[in-house]
């Protein structure tokens, strides 16, 4: 039996009509619609999922660089694009690679693209000898300063500013299957900074609608109620014995299903291959 | 000549035939002749036709509708003959041959015609051929084929023959011609060859089509009071854009163009006050190409809106007129068995949305390019409802092939670029909570890795040893550096080394123009875990980090 002030709040929550954050609300993954659920068409990871990950509500693929994020985004923009569906990528710093979408099966006609800037972590090219040489100059100065991570470049900021408006705009105009935002290459003290009222009004605008939100982060950071994270891990695999022939062959990728009280808990090796 | 009778007469129609000689400005004669009657037709250039029913009762008899016709021609600077008769046949004859005004009694057509020269046919005829469809959108009346008027150019030459048939058999005036037995002349020439008879006595072959005067799907508001904010104006567009969808919605026609036209007043050269005469001096003027027809005028205020706001005017705004180029209604069937896609006028606005938010050239689908530039692609406009004939394009087969193409991985200097070897992968690795699973499928059933792309490469410092990577350097924060733990390469891979060499190394991919390019790739991964893609620029010896396997 559930604690007397659990219930309090649970019913303090549902008279001003914020239970949808309670999970105790959801529906049961038994009798769940498999129209309800956006496949990856990978077999063994739409079996941990049950089916695939839950429309109308906030999920994330979370890792670290090089962990298989943008692979299993594109296995599911390739799957919904496949079945007819129309999907967007909020590219908040430029990093799409069209032709990785390409080879992954992506219907490109049925793919909505918004480039964020080129900035932040970019103005990559732009870097000059001086500019590097002040940096290694003032590499031991940097180190004495306490909060590094608090200068962050405003053109960052600007550029997940314009990407979250974008966001809200194609989640507002509604009819796709899946809507994506890339915030992979942005630091983490920044994601921070997001306000917090942020992902609830996102997971509003979705709610009830047939789109499947997919927030790609280094780290857990908005996940809604009824949604699931997947948190990413990999290693790369290697073909040939003698230098001449080694190759990248793929990756081994890692899945850990974490959801809501463990409703759906899993975990789950597929392979890439390049 | 008597005044016409019968325009007393309802019963009786009465056209009118307008014709100048010398050559008019386009459309001044249509003009005249649209002051008169709504039912006019377009026989030439030079030549109209009016349907003058009912217009007794406000100018008068028919000389003076003649008159006032004469007059109002010349006051727009055109000399015109004028010739009213109770067929147009007849008033095409007459105004031909005779000058000034001719006026016809009705029933007195044939007489009227009857001293006129044959050889006026074949000018009918010539000219007729090469008449100007009053109304292209109006479907060539079925009738109009039995016209002898209306033959194509490879039955000129017949007609021309066949007048010369007349004139060798002695028949000089279109009288002579009316006059024949028609039985005899339909036994030696054909059947059809009565028509000519019936012209020869001014009479009709058929109704006359009116033209309709191209339709303006134009709104203009004149404003008492200058705006100079947007929020203002979008109330003037609302208002505008109600006029036009009723307009579009009555004519079954939506907009392919929007033309948005503000008229602006000129500031004086004294800051902050606007010229005394307070005349409109500059037209702020944007078009939007839509992407299919639409007419809510909801979606194309709130297209317009979003254009103005990445274009304002530079000054305030005392007129607003918006106008369409219409095309065909859309037609849509929806289906009860698949997802619905937005709608193309919620996808119109969303565009725009993101226009305004992101840049123009930020949004849209990509497609892929022909081209072996490492990360060429090219944007499109996101148009998801074209699903007819959607495949799997060639160059997505192209790239998986360039990328799995077994190879040696041997440099070698006659090729543009070195594939990279197979990756034979056949095999996936799997467990489900915990139970190891083996599966063997398909490769192509697999999931294909994906590269994280810097757009502009990132420079790096790599140590080498026995010719391979053994530790990277990114001075670029978020980005780690390390020990090599595996790498393979390099691939080499040239292109556009026939180009002249850009300032830019690595110029946007919007540039369309390839730039050359000369480098061995590298696949790298660290020990700390990332795996990267590096290449080093062969003619400068720099390294960069291209992307992120991820």
């Amino acid at each position: 039996m559930a604690h007397p002030a659990v219930a309090v709040l649970e019913s303090a929550l549902r008279a001003r009509k914020l239970d949808r954050t309670l999970t105790t609300t959801l529906p049961s993954w038994e009798w769940t619609d498999p129209s309800s659920l956006l496949p990856t068409d990978i077999p063994l990871v739409d079996a941990c999922l049950r089916g695939g990950l839950p429309r109308g509500q906030l999920s994330e693929l979370t890792g670290a660089c090089s962990s298989g994020r943008m692979t299993l985004l594109l296995q599911l923009m390739a799957a919904a694009t496949r079945r007819g569906e129309i999907a967007a990528l909020v590219d908040t710093l430029d990093c799409f690679d069209v032709a990785s979408a390409a080879a992954a099966g992506v219907d490109l006609d049925r793919l909505l693209w918004i480039r964020g800037a080129d900035s932040g972590l970019g103005a990559r090219g732009s870097e000059t000898q001086h500019t590097r040489t002040q940096n290694v100059r003032s590499r031991n100065m940097e180190s004495r300063i306490p909060d590094r991570e608090s200068r962050i470049p405003s053109s960052v900021d600007r550029a997940i500013d314009r990407a979250l408006k974008a966001l809200n705009l194609v989640l507002q105009a509604g009819g796709f299957g899946i809507v994506a935002i890339d915030l992979a290459d942005v630091p983490a003290v920044t994601l921070r900074q997001i306000p917090f009222t942020t992902w609830p009004r996102v997971q509003r605008v979705i709610e009830g609608s047939d789109t499947a939100c997919v927030l790609v982060t280094p780290e857990p950071l908005a996940r809604s109620a009824g949604g699931l994270t997947l948190s990413l891990t990999s290693r790369s695999t290697w073909a040939g014995m003698s230098d001449r022939s080694h190759v990248l062959q793929g990756i081994d990728l890692r899945v850990r299903v974490v959801s809501p009280r463990k409703r759906i808990d899993g975990d789950v090796r597929v392979r890439a291959s390049m | 000549m008597a005044t016409c009778a019968c325009a007393r007469r309802c019963e009786v129609s009465v056209f009118g035939a307008l014709s100048t000689v010398e050559g008019a400005p386009s459309g001044v004669l249509e003009e005249v002749a649209r002051e008169f009657s709504p039912r006019i037709e377009v026989c030439s250039p030079t030549e109209i036709v009016l349907d003058l029913d009912g217009l007794t009762r406000l100018f008068g008899d028919a000389r003076t509708i003649a008159e006032e016709l004469r007059r109002t021609a010349a006051d727009r600077g055109l000399r015109v003959r004028v010739a009213i008769a109770g067929t147009r046949m007849a008033a095409r004859l007459l105004v031909r041959y005779r000058a000034g005004l001719t006026i016809v009694e009705p029933g007195n057509e044939a007489a009227a015609v009857a001293p006129l020269p044959i050889t006026l046919l074949d000018e009918l005829s010539s000219n007729t051929s090469g008449i100007k469809d009053p109304h292209h959108r109006i479907k060539e009346p079925h009738h109009r084929t039995k016209d002898p008027h209306h033959r194509t150019k490879d039955q000129e030459p017949r007609t021309k023959d066949q007048i010369a048939t007349f004139r060798h058999w002695g028949l000089r005036t279109l009288g002579d011609l009316a006059a024949l037995p028609a039985d005899d002349l339909a036994a030696r020439l054909g059947r059809q060859q009565t028509d000519w008879q019936r012209l020869a006595r001014g009479e009709d072959a058929r109704p006359l089509v009116p033209a309709v005067p191209e339709e303006r799907f134009e709104q203009s508001l004149d404003l008492e009071w200058p705006i100079e904010e947007l929020e203002p104006l979008s109330f003037v567009l609302g208002r505008l854009m109600d006029r036009l969808e009723a307009h579009l919605e009555q004519r079954d026609r939506g907009a392919a163009v929007l033309h948005v036209r503000l008229h602006l007043i000129k500031r004086s050269n004294v800051q902050g006050q606007r010229s005394t005469d307070g005349t409109t001096r500059e037209v702020h003027e944007r078009s939007l190409q839509l992407p299919v027809a639409i007419r809510d005028a909801r979606t194309l205020r709130m297209l317009a809106l979003l254009d103005l706001e990445s274009h304002p005017p530079p000054a305030a705004i005392d007129r607003v007129t918006v106008a369409v180029d219409p095309t065909p209604g859309r037609i849509v069937q929806f289906s009860l068995l698949t997802r619905p896609l937005p709608s193309p006028e919620q996808v119109a606005t969303l565009m725009a949305r993101l226009q305004a938010l992101m840049g123009e050239t930020r949004c849209g689908s990509p497609a892929m390019v022909d081209s072996w530039e490492p990360g060429a692609f090219a944007m499109k406009s996101f148009m998801p409802l074209d699903v007819n004939a959607r495949h799997q394009r060639y160059d997505t087969q192209r790239y998986r092939d360039t990328e799995n193409k077994s190879s040696s991985s041997l440099i070698h200097s006659r090729g543009a670029s070195v594939p990279r070897p197979s990756t034979c992968a056949r095999g996936a690795l799997s467990s489900v909570e915990g139970r190891c699973v083996v599966e063997v499928n398909d490769a192509s059933k697999l999931p294909v890795v994906a590269l994280r792309r810097f757009r502009h490469p990132i420079p790096i410092r790599v140590q080498m040893k026995h010719g391979q990577p053994m530790s990277v350097s990114i001075m670029r924060r978020g980005l780690n550096g390390g020990v090599v733990d595996s790498c393979a390469g390099p691939w080499r891979t040239s292109g556009a080394w026939w180009e002249s060499r850009t300032e830019s190394r690595f110029p946007s991919p919007e540039s369309r123009v390839p730039t050359p390019w000369d480098r061995d790739e590298w696949d790298v991964a660290l020990a700390e875990g990332p795996t990267y893609r590096l290449f080093r620029e062969r003619h400068s010896d720099k390294w960069f980090l291209e992307g992120v396997v991820d």
